[in-house]
């Protein structure tokens, strides 16, 4: 051992150095950056104005902390029965300041979305208002006609990259439709 | 004399003896071959050969034999030269783990398994996990054919260590999506230990370890090298591995390139579109003696991969996932075939630096210095909207430094110390502008880790006992979830203690038995401790629980090895795991609403576990030319506490494989037929409650290989065919993540050519 530590100094030496270089770097990593989640959709917001005239139904889901354990709020709505609404969708991200309009994000790439409704009352009904760039439908703009008196769900899906050509998807059936889902959320309505 | 000589230059004889270098039994049928004379011979029954007349010179000599690296020599020959040449065999399991145990010296005692040069030559078309795959009692964790991991008895990711090269290989160890960065092609040897030799080495886990080496530059005064090439037909997949070296006086240097692209796999019965892929590789490795006691040698590495996974399984909640699961095809499957890789896909980078002295203070006492950075880039990408496809979701930068001191000491009474001091940094880090919060946070660990070992060996027995020390202080940077986000801080302190020893004793008649305790801790993972969120390929939320502690494991084996009738050799190996504190995922009664809708929760949850099996292997040898080879591995892992099974543990396998080998056919020579048969059992150890679907139902897989070799004028060449799922089976593996969305990979034919100069 002795003539080890004679005769090597040198790497003795450069072993310390490295030493204390790796021991002093043991700090605190710096302050992460908030990510501007720029993504992210908070708040759908349905709203359904009475063809005629009349006061617009605001549906509404609003969920600021995503994927957190924070419940959304959501504001359910009441229509009158025998009634055709104009149901226009805005999609908001409120976790920027201000808030980004996800409905434009939507508007410019309409080829790789469609929204889909789906609801449990079966004299509602939804019909597509609006197309994307190829002609096919897409659901920012729908047209709702309303029934008899009740009460039951719409569900409302946004389906990324579908497959719109699938058969039953340009009338709205989302069997077939494929694709990843970005929204799928419920509002429970009533019909008086 | 020299009138002599000269007057016959080219009359000078040649002759020889082969023999295995462990058994030291004869070799037939093996081919030596003077490059130079362009003259060779083939060994008779009892290993002798001789050499047609040859002229005085140097020359390049090349031995092969069937299950042998070919092993390469340069001599010169001024007389009559008689050669005694050893090969290292291959194909008998006993002396595989002969020549394991003496690669690893620090791992006497220990259950090693290992795929040596020859075999990876035959599988220059697999990436790392797939060519442990075969191996008893290892197993592969997949995300697709492209991201793979092994499981050594049940163990993966954080709890086992991957060495490349002597170092810790760092890394996204925690995700089962992180296939290791390592190109298997730069690799000469790799040995999985599933005992608790990883003692000695630095990395959270809890005893069994994998022992990735390169190949040793050959003293060798020429510039030669080695070219492989194969192609697959599952994914028209091409690749090419060129290794050059010379070796000077003083100093010797090797350089390995490897470039490998594929296109998309097919299952049996469609494409699995967007799984292909492309890697570029190389190292350097270069060696300098200083004098007799002081070497040095230097390794750089870099390993570079794009890897697609499968469009389909993309998804973007529950509905898309139970509706993934009905499909016949993944949604997406193209019809036609494409080399094109968009997202989802995986970007990685992994460069490795290391340098070692050994100083040998005199013949007993040994000194070793290690240093090495290693850094890690990974980019993932995700189908995103508003054009953001091409900006990773994830982003992560780590970097690390290792610095390691050690000696090794023998003395009187055969015994054997090893000691060493170890220190790690790592600091990992999100890059920013990925527009999503990270999925584990930026955090800086520091551990520190001291052991000891000493063994003792004598022709009997050997034995061997040694403890190991690791603190580690980590400080963690999280981003709270709720609103408004917040900065919070996290500092980790704990203190491991690791105790191992073992025994084994070689009997007279040729058994072996030998015994194995170990007692391993772990600090829990990062994600374990700080995921948060959303982890869409399993569409659950996965929350973890800062508050875990470190896992304990007390691990036993015991392997008892033999041969009847020199016929049949034999070996078993039970091991017994119980582990305190194991860290799983717990899926919570809760659902919870996002605007994505519901998801399930999943909480990190600790528990007492218990993972238990046995591992078989045997031979047996009908003739010389015939032998038939059987391995079963059998596993099970209980959660004590809960009274449930474990999950993602890997389901019981059998293997048979039937060998022949023929020593020459027109110019071909050691040509090797081989047909093998693999049955995967379903997975019947877990509830129905633990799982989106029941696990697959169990497959029988057929292939079958041809290889052989000729000369090439100068050149040696080897050749392969190998079918993989000759009946292109449609199957789904329980330990592949993307069987929720598609079939497991159909037929496969590769070629591979292998050629030495």
């Amino acid at each position: 051992m002795k003539i080890f530590f004679q005769t090597k100094p040198l790497i003795l030496s450069s072993i310390f150095i490295s030493l204390i270089t790796i021991v002093s770097c043991s700090d605190d990593p710096e302050d992460p950056i908030v990510e501007n989640e720029e993504e992210v959709i908070t708040t759908l917001t349905y709203t359904l104005t009475p063809f005629k005239g009349g006061s617009a139904v605001v549906l509404s889901y609003r969920d600021l902390d995503g994927d957190g354990d924070g419940e959304p709020t959501i504001t359910n709505g009441t229509l009158s029965p025998a009634t055709t609404y104009t149901g226009a969708l805005t999609l908001l991200n409120e976790t920027e300041s201000p808030a980004e309009s996800i409905t434009e994000e939507i508007e410019e790439e309409d080829a790789d979305h469609q929204f889909f409704f789906v609801t449990t009352m079966s004299d509602l009904q939804i019909v597509y208002a609006d197309t994307d760039s190829n002609g096919n439908p897409l659901g920012l703009l729908t047209s709702v006609t309303t029934g008899e008196a009740g009460s039951g769900i719409i569900q409302v899906i946004l389906r990324h990259k579908p497959d719109k050509i699938a058969s039953g998807v340009a009338s709205g059936d989302i069997t077939s439709a494929g694709g990843e889902t970005d929204i799928d959320i419920e509002f429970a309505v009533t019909v008086e | 004399m020299p009138g002599l000589l000269m007057a016959q230059p080219c009359q000078l004889k040649v002759w020889g003896r082969i023999q295995d270098g462990h058994s030291l039994d004869p070799i037939a049928f093996a081919n030596v071959y003077f490059k130079e004379a362009q003259q060779g011979a083939v060994s008779d029954a009892n290993g002798f050969f001789e050499i047609p007349p040859l002229c005085q010179g140097s020359y390049h000599v090349s031995v092969s034999h069937i299950g042998c690296q070919t092993k390469e020599l340069y001599l010169t020959v001024t007389h009559d030269t008689t050669l005694l040449l050893q090969l290292e065999h291959h194909s008998q399991i006993m002396d595989e783990l002969a020549i394991a145990a003496t690669a690893i010296q620090e791992a006497t005692t220990q259950e090693l398994m290992l795929i040596d040069a020859y075999a990876i030559s035959q599988n220059t078309d697999k990436n790392m996990a797939n060519m442990l795959d075969n191996l008893a009692g290892v197993s592969t964790l997949r995300n697709g054919n492209n991201i793979a991991k092994p499981v050594v008895n049940g163990l993966y990711g954080n709890r086992l260590i991957l060495l490349n090269n002597g170092v810790a290989q760092s890394g996204q160890q925690w995700g089962a999506d992180h296939s290791p960065e390592i190109d298997p092609l730069a690799a000469d040897k790799i040995t999985v230990i599933k005992g608790v030799s990883a003692l000695a080495y630095q990395g959270s886990n809890l005893g069994s370890a994998i022992l990735i080496n390169p190949q040793k530059i050959d003293s060798e005064p020429h510039f030669h090298g080695k070219i492989r090439y194969f192609f697959e037909s599952n994914g028209l997949g091409n690749g090419l591995n060129i290794r050059v070296q010379k070796h000077h006086q003083k100093f010797a240097w090797s350089l390995v390139g490897t470039a490998k692209k594929k296109g998309d796999s097919r299952a049996a019965a469609y494409y699995l579109t967007n799984t292909g892929a492309v890697e570029g590789d190389f190292s350097l490795q270069m060696e300098y003696t200083h004098n007799t006691a002081l070497k040095s040698d230097f390794f750089l590495s870099s390993f570079n991969a794009k890897l697609g996974v499968l469009r389909g399984a993309h998804i973007g909640n529950l509905t898309d996932l139970e509706e993934a699961l009905t499909r016949s095809a993944p949604f997406y499957t193209q019809d036609q075939f494409s080399y094109q890789i968009n997202a989802p896909y995986q970007k990685i980078n992994h460069h490795l630096l290391k340098w070692h002295t050994a100083y040998l203070l005199d013949e007993d006492h040994k000194f070793d210095f290690t240093y090495a950075i290693q850094k890690d880039l990974r980019k993932e990408f995700d189908v995103r909207r508003g054009g953001r496809s091409d900006i990773p979701s994830l982003n992560l930068n780590q970097h690390s430094n290792f610095i390691e001191i050690k000696y090794k000491g023998y003395f009187s009474n055969d015994w054997e110390i090893t000691s060493g001091i170890q220190l790690n940094r790592t600091d990992n880090f999100n890059e920013s502008g990925t527009g999503i919060l990270p999925l584990i946070p930026d955090y800086i660990s520091f551990e520190t880790g001291l052991f000891a070992m000493a063994t003792k060996k004598t022709e009997q027995f050997s034995f061997e006992l040694g403890g190991r020390y690791d603190y580690l202080d980590q400080s963690v940077a999280t981003i709270s979830t709720g609103i408004p986000k917040a900065i919070k801080r996290y500092y980790n302190f704990a203190h491991n203690i690791g105790l191992a020893g073992g025994g084994s004793y070689a009997f007279s008649n040729g058994m072996d038995l030998s015994y194995n305790l170990g007692l391993a801790s772990r600090n829990p993972g990062i994600n374990e401790r700080y995921s948060n969120g959303l982890h869409q390929g399993v569409s659950g939320i996965e929350e973890g629980d800062p508050d875990l502690g470190s896992e304990q494991s007390l691990k036993n084996t015991l392997s008892w090895g033999g041969k009847i009738n020199t016929k049949i050799l034999y070996e078993i190996l039970y091991f017994d795991q119980a582990i305190e504190n194991y860290i799983f995922l717990n899926p919570q009664n809760e659902f919870r609403s996002t605007i994505r809708g519901t998801f399930p929760v999943f909480k990190y949850a600790q528990t007492r576990a218990r993972i238990f099996g046995w591992d078989f292997t045997s031979t047996f040898l009908f003739s010389d030319s015939f032998n038939a080879s059987f391995r079963a591995s059998f596993l099970k892992g209980t959660d004590i506490e809960n009274n449930s099974p474990l999950i993602y543990l890997p389901s019981n396998n059998l293997l048979l494989t039937f060998n022949y080998q023929i020593p020459k056919i027109g110019n071909w020579d050691q040509i090797d037929l081989e047909l093998s048969n693999k049955y995967v059992f379903e997975q019947k150890n877990i509830l129905l409650n633990q799982d989106f679907v029941n696990p697959p139902e169990g497959y029988h897989l057929m292939g079958i290989k041809i290889s052989g070799e000729r000369q090439l004028d100068r050149n040696r060449l080897n050749m392969f065919l190998r079918i993989d799922n000759l009946f292109n089976v449609s199957y789904r593996d329980y330990l592949n993540r993307q069987r929720y969305f598609a079939d497991d990979l159909g037929i496969n034919v590769i070629v591979g050519l292998s050629l030495n100069f």
